[in-house]
Formats: C-alpha cells, structure tokens, sequence
C-alpha cells in the first residue's frame, strides 16, 4: 500500500511539483517581464506624445492636412496622442510577446513567431493606408479646385471619384501586404477599376454628349457659340 | 560651356562675344518665345532708340529665347532699320546683337537672368529689358527706360502706360494696391513687363538663389519690383504711352499664372518681412516722359462667366475658403450670393480683407500654397467681375479713380493685415 501510494500518487505530485518549481523561474520572469514592460510601455507613450506637443507637432499636423485627413478617417484629429498611443500599444505587445515567450511553453513559443514575422508586413500595410489616406485628400482637393476652376458643374463628384479612387489603390496594396485573399483584391480590384472607368467613360460619352462636346470644343478651341472674352490679367 | 560663373551657365559662343565686347554701357534685353510675328518690331525699336538717344554709348541688345521653333531668333539676327528716314545720322558705335538660349526652368524669369549675368560680365551701366510681344514699343521708350538710370540717378524705372480699364486686372485688383500698402510707392505697374535698371541692380538679381521658384517665371516682374523698393533703391516711373501687345489665352492658364504672380508676391512678403510692416501711407513715384491721351483697344468681357465661376467657388471651395479667409470675410462674400448679376459687387474692404487673408493663409500654411493660391481664382474672377460691372459706362480715366480708391483702402486696412499676419521677427531690415 505503502509503495502503491509511493508510485501512484507521490510520484506524479512530486513530478508536477518538480514541474512548477522548474517552471516557476519562467512565469516570475514573465511576470517581471510584464510588471516593467507595461509601466515602460504607458512612461514612454506618454514621453513621446508630450515631446511631440512640446514640437508643435500638432501645428505641423495641422498645416499638412494631417489632421483633417484623420478627421476624414475617423479618428481623434490628436496626432501626438496617437503618436503616444501607438508607442503604448506597441510596446505592449511586444511585452506580452516577451513574456510569454519567458514562459518557454512550445505552442505560445510558436504562435510568438509567427507573429513576430507577421509586424513587418502589418506595419507596411499601416503605413500604405496612412499614406493612401493623404494622398487621396491632397488629390481630391487639387482635382476640385482644378475642376472650379475649369468650370466643371460636378466638381465635388470628380473630386470624390479622385479621393476614392486613390483609397481602392491603397487599401488593395495594404491587404496586398497583409496577405489576405492576395490574387482576390487583385483581380478585384482590376475589375472595379476598369469598370468604373469603362462607366465613367460610357457615361461621359453617350449620356453626357453636350458636355463632352463642350469639353472637347473647349480643349481644341472651336466653341462657335462661346462669348468672346479677351481680359488680360497681367 | 562656359563655367567661369557659378551662378549662371553661358553657351560658348555666347562667352566668348562677352569676350570679345569685354564691356559696354547699355543692354537691353528681349525674353522671347516663339514671338516671330512681333519680335522684329521690337527690335527696330530697340535698335532705333538707341541710335537716336544713345549715340555714343556703347550699346548691346541680348535676345535670351527659349527654344523658339518658329523662326524667333532669325528674326533678330535679320532684323536692321534704315536709320536715313529717322533723321538718325549721328550713330557712332556699333550696336552688339548677343542671341542665346537661356538655362533653367523655362519661364521669362529665367530668361532675364541670363540678361542679368550677361549685364555683369559687361559691367554695364544701364539696363532695360522689353517684352517681345509689344505693338505698340517705339524708340522713346528706350529712351525713357534708360535716361531716368544714366543721368538722373535713378536705380529702376518701372513702366507707367496708359491701358483699357479691363486690361492688366491682376495687377489693378491684387498687385498695384498691394505694393503700394506694402512698400508706401505708389508704382502704378509694378508687373508692366518693361523695365529700366541700373547695372549694379542686375547684379542683385543675379545674386539672388530665387531661380528654381516662379521667379523663374511669370513672378520676375513682380520679384523685381519688390527687391528694388525693399532695398532702397532710387524708384521712378516712365511715360510710355499705351500697352498693346499680342493677347494671350486669357483664361487658358490663369490660374497657373495667378500661381505663379502670386506665389511671387507672397513670397517678397515673407521675405521683407522687416521692412513692410514698419511703412504707413504711400508717397508718388517720380515720372518721366511727356503724358498725352490715346485710344486703347477694346476689351470684351464675359461677366456671367466671371460670376458663375465664384459663385460655383462658393458653392465648392467653401471648405477650403474656411481655412484661408476670416469667418466674417467669408460671410460678406457669402453675401453677395443674393445680389442679380447687374447688382453683383464685392466692396472694396470685403476685397482688401480677402486679400490680407490670403496672403496671411500663405504665410502661416494653412494648406499646401498652391492649392491655396488657385483656390484663389473664383474669388479673383468675383473681384474682376464687380468692378466691371462698377465701371461700365465709365472711361478709362475714370475706372482708374476706382482703382486709387482701392489703394487707399488697402493702406488703411494694412493693420489688419498685421494683425493676420501674426508675429514679425525683430531684427535689421
């Protein structure tokens, strides 16, 4: 009985508590991995958006659209705060990547991996969508005032297609990156892409044919109808 | 090439005429570009002028082209005047003819330059540079361009022609009341196109680093004014007469041109900065040359256009006029939305305040400057058609009381343009 006790419930009790106590070491380091890492996360989130502020990031952002542009897109127009809150989150998931991997279990090892190989693509894609986002607002605003200007009636609808037209680009080029369904937004996008210009085109030329000869007579010079004006402006 | 100066980069044979005149007394200059049917009149004025007035000097007329394909430069190189029926008998010294293309971004702007550096390198005295579309050019305005610089002192002779009331509206509506609040001279055609300056001036301009901006353009005329005036140099104006020249496309590229003026314009401001905001009022410029009426061709004018298209401005570009004019600004254009086409009208300080807003909105980035800048159009077309619908019925000389109106309210708003403006930094001028 004796012996029975020995090998059917001590053993594998002193096996699991030889099993913690090796595995002890790892969870406080993980632990003490993550009781630094976050506190260093939340210090130098908060360090750089006020270094950022004390910048006058804020102006900058202002003068370059950016804050419209994050406006546009939903988000806070607060660039430091968000300078500060990606540096946060950031950091912290790298802690938590390290100090999981402290932990040294194989499948969390593994899953670490992965992830870690994936940031770089992930942060390729952000920044394809971040740039795509400003440019389609500084295309949109060119083609608007170009469109006023030339005297184009739809002017905010040319400026809409241009800024749409330029987000589809990015955003095809960031899930691109990311990996997801790659030869589906491809090919997608070339059908979207071709169709609405196919559209556009049609629509200009057969339900738009007094426009498109006023266009077209305006660009040759041969509108017979067309008030005479010789303003000299310099 | 020739590499001798830095700055500038002439062709060799181009360098080595330099050499061989070594020095001269007069240039006078000609940007061209595809300007075959008119140039050649330009130059027999040119070469007539300095015959008749500059007899003893020794004289050199540059074409700087920009790669003309139709024939431009043979022009010049052909172009003679039979000097007998002027009653011209007395010319003494040989009238050098320099052609040559021009380096950099293509633009009259660059054109000068070379003229600037070709005027360094012959240490001339005078100057004078004359566009190479003018009609109406005769050998007096050589005259009145470069007697004010050799004999009175004066370091740059803008040019004061007499204009249909609708012709030059850039300059009557933006530019003439602008300069003169700015820099207190009452310069009537700060960008005229034609200008008399001395040789030490030219090699300023020559010095300057602007020439990779609209300098380099349709900007010249205004960037040269304004270096004159801010550095203190002797200012005076010339009678020439009226302005006729071949038309452009006028609303082909305004918006480019407006860039291009503008841009230059804004730009002085934020480099004189030292100097502007310390000058109240304005004073008159001298003026030479015998004053006489003449008749100046019509202009048509398509105001519903005009209207229509700063009426679709503010229908449009109202988010981007928010960033660039002030709430109540915006308001008093807003304003006019109301009023018929006959009635249309934008008041002078409405004008002025949008003006000073702009140029404010400029200096402080409110958006990218060129957009901002051709987002100024509509708004410019909406002044140019309220002032045409002011002065119709009324002469030349009469619309031009209008436009002396709208330079003294100019000069009185100037401090809210300071106050837009924002913070000057201290220092020298």
């Amino acid at each position: 009985m004796k012996e029975f006790l020995g090998t059917a419930l001590l053993e594998p009790l002193a096996t699991v508590g030889t099993r913690i106590v090796q595995f002890l070491p790892n969870l406080v380091a993980a632990f003490f991995i993550l009781a630094v890492g976050w506190p260093l996360a939340w210090g130098l989130g908060r360090g750089v958006e006020r270094t950022l502020r004390l910048l006058s990031v804020d102006r900058l952002a202002d003068r370059i659209g950016l804050n419209a542009a994050l406006t546009r897109g939903g988000l806070k127009p607060d660039p430091c705060h968000l300078a500060g809150r990606v540096v946060y989150w950031g950091l912290l998931v790298l802690t938590t990547i390290a100090a999981l991997g402290a932990l040294d279990l194989a499948p969390i090892n593994q899953l670490a991996i992965h992830f870690l190989g994936y940031i770089p693509h992930l942060l390729t894609a952000v920044v394809i969508l971040m740039g795509g986002i400003f440019l389609s607002n500084f295309v949109a605003r060119a083609t608007l005032i170009t469109a006023v200007n030339g005297g184009f009636r739809p002017a905010t609808t040319a400026a809409g297609l241009a800024r749409w037209g330029v987000l589809l680009v990015a955003l095809a080029m960031a899930l691109e990156q990311l990996g997801i369904a790659q030869h589906i937004v491809v090919v997608g996008f070339g059908i979207a892409f071709g169709g609405v210009v196919l559209s556009l085109a049609l629509a200009f030329g057969l339900g738009a044919t007094g426009l498109s000869r006023e266009f077209l007579e305006r660009q040759f010079g041969r509108s017979a109808d067309r008030k005479k004006d010789d303003l000299t402006h310099l | 090439m020739d590499q001798a100066f830095a700055s500038v980069t002439l062709q060799e044979g181009t360098a080595a005429q330099v050499r061989e005149i070594a020095q001269a007394d007069i240039l006078v200059g000609i940007p061209s570009f595809n300007n075959a049917a008119t140039i050649g009149h330009v130059v027999k004025a040119v070469i007539a002028g300095l015959a008749k007035y500059f007899p003893d000097r020794r004289a050199v007329l540059v074409n700087s082209d920009g790669g003309s394909t139709d024939g431009t430069t043979d022009v010049v190189a052909q172009a003679s005047v039979d000097l007998g029926p002027m009653l011209i008998t007395d010319r003494q010294s040989l009238l050098h003819r320099i052609i040559t293309p021009y380096q950099g971004i293509p633009g009259k702007g660059s054109a000068f330059r070379t003229v600037f550096e070709l005027a360094r390198r012959l240490d001339v005295k005078a100057c004078a540079v004359v566009d190479a579309d003018l009609r109406s050019i005769t050998p007096e305005w050589i005259d009145l361009l470069i007697q004010p610089i050799l004999n009175e002192g004066f370091d740059y002779v803008a040019p004061y022609y007499l204009r249909h009331k609708y012709d030059g509206t850039i300059t009557n509506s933006i530019v003439y009341p602008l300069t003169r609040a700015l820099y207190g001279l009452q310069i009537r055609q700060p960008i005229g196109g034609d200008f008399g300056f001395s040789g030490k001036l030219a090699v300023h301009y020559v010095d300057k680093h602007v020439w990779e901006s609209d300098v380099a353009r349709f900007g010249i005329d205004i960037w040269m004014t304004t270096e004159a005036v801010s550095t203190g140099a002797r200012v005076c104006q010339s009678f020439l007469g009226a302005k006729i020249h071949n038309p452009k496309d006028p609303a082909a590229d305004l918006s480019a041109m407006l860039v291009q003026v503008m841009g230059a314009v804004f730009t002085s401001m934020e480099e004189h900065q030292r100097v502007w905001p310390r000058l109240h009022g304005s004073n008159p410029v001298p003026l030479f040359g015998f004053q006489y009426e003449v008749g100046v061709e019509p202009v048509n004018v398509n105001v519903d256009r005009m209207i229509a298209s700063f009426r679709q401005g503010l229908a449009d570009l109202r988010q981007i006029w928010e960033m660039m004019l002030a709430p109540e600004t915006l308001q008093a254009l807003i304003d006019t939305e109301r009023l018929p086409p006959h009635g249309f009208h934008i008041p002078d300080e409405v004008w002025a305040k949008t003006v000073y807003d702009c140029a404010s909105a400029f200096h402080r980035r409110v958006l990218n400057r060129e957009h901002l800048i051709k987002a100024m159009t509509p708004l410019y077309l909406g002044r140019t058609a309220s002032f045409v619908v002011e002065t119709q019925g009324l002469t030349s000389r009469e619309a031009e009381e209008c436009t002396e109106r709208l330079g003294r309210v100019f000069e009185r708003l100037k401090p809210y343009l300071l106050d837009r403006w924002g913070a000057v930094e201290e220092g020298p001028p």
